[in-house]
């Protein structure tokens, strides 16, 4: 059988290989050309370079949407914390409220009824901001299914007796009502516009007041804002804002080596310290609200037992977590308040790591041998992770055996919700600055959340923790907050780790990027430059 | 029915029970899973009488088989449900996200008969060469390196040494896509040129031995001619039941690089949706993947039968 390989070639075989090859060449030189020739929304890949009106920001998290009132993932607060105002805001470093969409507010005598009175401002359609919209929108938001409205149970009504006035009326003393008003889920939207296009509708395309205006939305992909030509504000140091979804953390240090991006949300621990050695880039740890502890459900015998719980907390070395999980950089935790919120207790010290103490400690408690337990943590948490091990083998010290479970998100928190769980990984972040949020979830058993699930309650600070909602005096209220912090503290119904910051990473060509403690990072892009590079 | 249009209506009817056997399948088996989607939707600040709440909005405090009846009744009207996590019509963002699929699945195909053919061809005809033995290590190699790993390996070198590519993304535009979408749909091709090549050189070194290319070349037919139009022609046949088959397992493959080069496709969607227990969209995801695997089967079945008039639609 001859082989079609050994035949001899003629001519035109010859010219035709020729003209199949030529015209391989050019397909593969127009791909590369249509890349060359189509820089599109990318920077600083080959033929082009960013520009300095744009800033490109890479987010780990998808935006779910753009309705404040069924806010909860922070990536999709932080949008609409650039689209929308609300009556306040907090300043930037969490301490206390400052303005927004009122220029002033008057508070009566017995703290019953807010007066706002507002500026002038307008939704970016040009449309001005009026009280109708804010009343409009606070009682949306309190009435919104699965929503916030829980903060503002004390309001008994919200009135627009004139375009610029707002009328919050009480039925109770409610020391947070200006911290829950400043929070993203009471952002003001356009009544007439929500009402005529359906909210489904409306919130693909919002409008709002804020600085920032949505001009695109790629589902997934990315947001494109420009800045709102109504806005009443200074007008940023630059005009287009893209944010991007990237959820690989390695694309996305890669993006910002690429300079595609010029920020990049949440970098991973392990790669703090390389991308500050690296000379084009800077990296962030802003101090956040986040408090990372180990839920203790005390329907598990053990840890009904305040001896085990006090000897839990002897034995796990914070350090070693805040070395492995976090590279360092992270502040070994004490109170269950982020770290110096208002009303902070700082007289707090972390429990010190003290096996032998913890083994003391429990064979005082009615399980001396120690248990076996397990403890349920989060797969491809990365910190999470290192976190668990560093805890099973400080425990096996004292002979307490934990079984580590590691399970996707969603089904981790299934598993630690209900009543029938033992130890696992948590975490809370503040949406408002004042404690009573996160105190009404971890230490009342009836503020909705179990405190934290473990089921845990103190009536002394159970009581203060009501109390507190209603005092109006700030040093008295601050008392009651150090008091119920102390008890907690002594008490120990969970576990508290450590305070990790909020991590960022962006180019050194970047000026005046900040987040606050809050999150959000939208007072910051009033003032921030973007150089050329 | 006969002939091509009684096999195709037969195709068509043949996936009434292929769609109600999926909704069964991922419907139950979805809720058998641990997670609750109000426990996404609230996040840390979940509270039982919230989660009541969104349970009850959504239509989750039913009994399943009521909202198995209902998906069921919308379905037929089109309705596909809403979103649990993004408050849309699930319908709405699965047109969203089919697109870029579409594009980098397509896109994947073409540049893996691009690179399988050539070289399928010129390592039959040069078989046991330099080239030849180089190809199979070389294929060897490509089939076995995960899609993750290859992926992040083509942005290290051509996105961030070279800067020849993004790094991510969809762009916008025809030609923004086919910038952007080059290296993942090369990460995709490259193992699945690896199966295509293979094929096309067993084939062809089957059909360089049948007696007919003797024949040709005794009667004076030119090399490339006898090549092209005789070996190659019937060679190639197999090869696009192969390219079908593999193409429809892609559809399902599309999730590793759509997450590794954050492309907003149906892939990365699917794996939102259920991490997220999106129950509307996992369920019209997963129906309108299993219509494109239905499709690209179809459309295999008809090529093969116009390549080779042996098969018939019988």
């Amino acid at each position: 059988m001859a082989d079609l390989a050994d035949m001899p070639t003629t001519s035109p075989d010859r010219s035709r290989r020729a003209r199949r090859g030529a015209l391989l060449a050019a397909f593969v030189t127009v791909a590369l050309a249509a890349g060359c020739g189509s820089g599109g929304g990318s920077t600083g890949a080959a033929g082009g370079g960013a520009k300095s009106d744009t800033l490109v920001l890479a987010n780990a998290v998808n935006v779910d949407t753009l309705d404040p009132a069924a806010n909860s993932v922070n990536e999709s607060i932080w949008m609409t914390q650039n689209i929308y105002q609300r009556l306040l805001q907090p300043n930037a470093n969490g301490t206390d409220v400052i303005p927004q969409l009122a220029a002033s507010w008057d508070i009566s005598a017995d703290g019953m009824t807010y007066t706002f009175h507002l500026g002038d401002h307008q939704f970016s359609d040009g449309s001005p901001v009026t009280a109708e919209d804010v009343r409009y929108s606070i009682e949306r938001s309190i009435h919104y299914d699965g929503g916030w409205g829980f903060l503002l149970e004390a309001v008994k009504s919200v009135e627009a007796p004139d375009p610029k006035t707002v009328v919050v009326t009480l039925s109770r003393p409610h020391a947070p009502l200006l911290a829950d008003l400043a929070m993203y889920a009471y952002a003001v939207i356009p009544e007439k516009l929500v009402k005529a296009q359906g909210a489904k509708t409306f919130f693909q395309h919002p409008i709002g007041s804020g600085e920032w205006m949505l001009t695109q939305w790629n589902k997934g992909s990315d947001l494109t804002f420009k800045v709102n030509p109504h806005w009443a504000g200074p007008k940023p140091n630059f005009t287009t804002l893209k944010i991007m979804i990237v959820p690989n953390d390695n694309s996305r240090v890669l993006l910002l080596k690429n300079k595609n991006a010029d920020i990049i949300e949440n970098p991973p621990g392990n790669l703090i310290n390389e991308l500050s050695a690296d000379p084009d880039l800077q990296t962030y740890l802003f101090p956040s609200t986040r408090v990372d502890f180990i839920q203790l459900d005390q329907h598990f015998a053990p840890f009904k037992d305040p001896k085990v719980r006090e000897a839990l907390n002897y034995a796990i070395d914070r350090n070693a977590i805040v070395k492995l999980a976090y590279s360092g950089h992270a502040t070994q935790g004490s109170s269950y308040m982020p770290y110096k919120m208002q009303y902070w207790n700082s007289s707090l010290k972390p429990y010190p790591y003290d096996p032998a103490k913890a083994k003391e400690i429990l064979s005082q408690s009615g399980y001396p041998n120690g248990f076996k337990t397990y403890l349920i943590e989060v797969a491809n948490d990365v910190a999470g992770n290192a976190t668990a091990v560093v805890i099973k083998s400080d425990l096996a010290k004292i002979g307490i055996d934990v079984d580590i479970k590691t399970y996707e998100l969603l089904t981790a928190y299934a598993k630690e919700d209900g009543g029938n769980s033992q130890m696992g990984q948590r975490y809370w972040t503040n949406d408002i600055i004042d404690p009573d949020e996160v105190t009404t979830f971890g230490v009342d058993p009836n503020g909705g959340a179990n405190s934290f699930s473990s089921y845990w309650g103190d009536p002394t600070a159970t009581k203060l923790v009501h109390q507190a909602r209603g005092e109006l005096d700030p040093d008295k209220r601050r008392q009651m907050y150090e008091q119920i912090q102390q008890i907690v503290y002594d008490q120990t119904p969970y576990l508290i780790l450590d305070y990790s910051p909020y991590r960022y990473a962006a180019g050194n060509w970047v000026h005046g990027f900040h987040a606050t403690p809050l999150g959000n990072y939208n007072l910051s892009l009033e003032t921030l430059t973007v150089d050329q590079h | 029915m006969t002939g091509r249009f009684g096999f195709l209506g037969r195709r068509l009817l043949q996936l009434i029970p292929v769609v109600i056997g999926i909704t069964i399948l991922v419907f139950f088996l979805l809720h058998l899973v641990p997670g609750d989607p109000a426990r996404q939707i609230l996040g840390q600040h979940y509270t039982p009488k919230a989660a009541a709440e969104i349970h009850h909005k959504l239509g989750l405090d039913q009994p399943l088989w009521t909202q198995y009846k209902l998906f069921m009744e919308r379905l037929v009207h089109g309705n596909l449900g809403d979103s649990v996590y993004y408050n849309q019509s699930a319908r709405s963002l699965i047109a969203e996200r089919l697109p870029a699929t579409i594009f980098l699945i397509a896109y994947a195909g073409a540049l893996a008969a691009l690179i399988s053919i050539p070289i399928g061809i010129i390592t039959a005809l040069r078989k046991g060469g330099i080239f030849d033995q180089v190809t199979r290590v070389g294929t060897l190699i490509t089939f076995a390196m995960p899609p993750f790993w290859f992926g992040i390996i083509l942005i290290l070198f051509f996105a961030l040494k070279l800067q020849l590519f993004p790094v991510s993304g969809y762009g916008q535009g025809f030609t923004d896509h086919l910038w952007h979408l080059f290296l993942p749909a090369l990460t995709i091709a490259l193992a699945f040129a690896t199966i295509l090549t293979r094929t096309l050189r067993t084939s062809m070194l089957s059909t360089l031995r049948m007696d007919f290319v003797d024949t040709a070349r005794i009667k004076g037919v030119s090399r490339s001619t006898v090549l092209m139009r005789h070996v190659v022609r019937n060679a190639i046949v197999s090869i696009v039941v192969v390219f079908g088959v593999n193409l429809a397992f892609l559809i399902g493959g599309t999730v590793i690089v759509e997450n590794v080069f954050s492309i907003p496709g149906l892939g990365q969607l699917l794996v939102d949706s259920v991490s997220s227990r999106d129950y509307p969209v996992v369920q019209g995801t997963t129906l309108v993947l299993a219509f494109l695997v239905v499709f690209v089967n179809l459309i295999t079945d008809v090529v093969h039968v116009a390549l080779d008039p042996r098969v018939t639609y019988e």
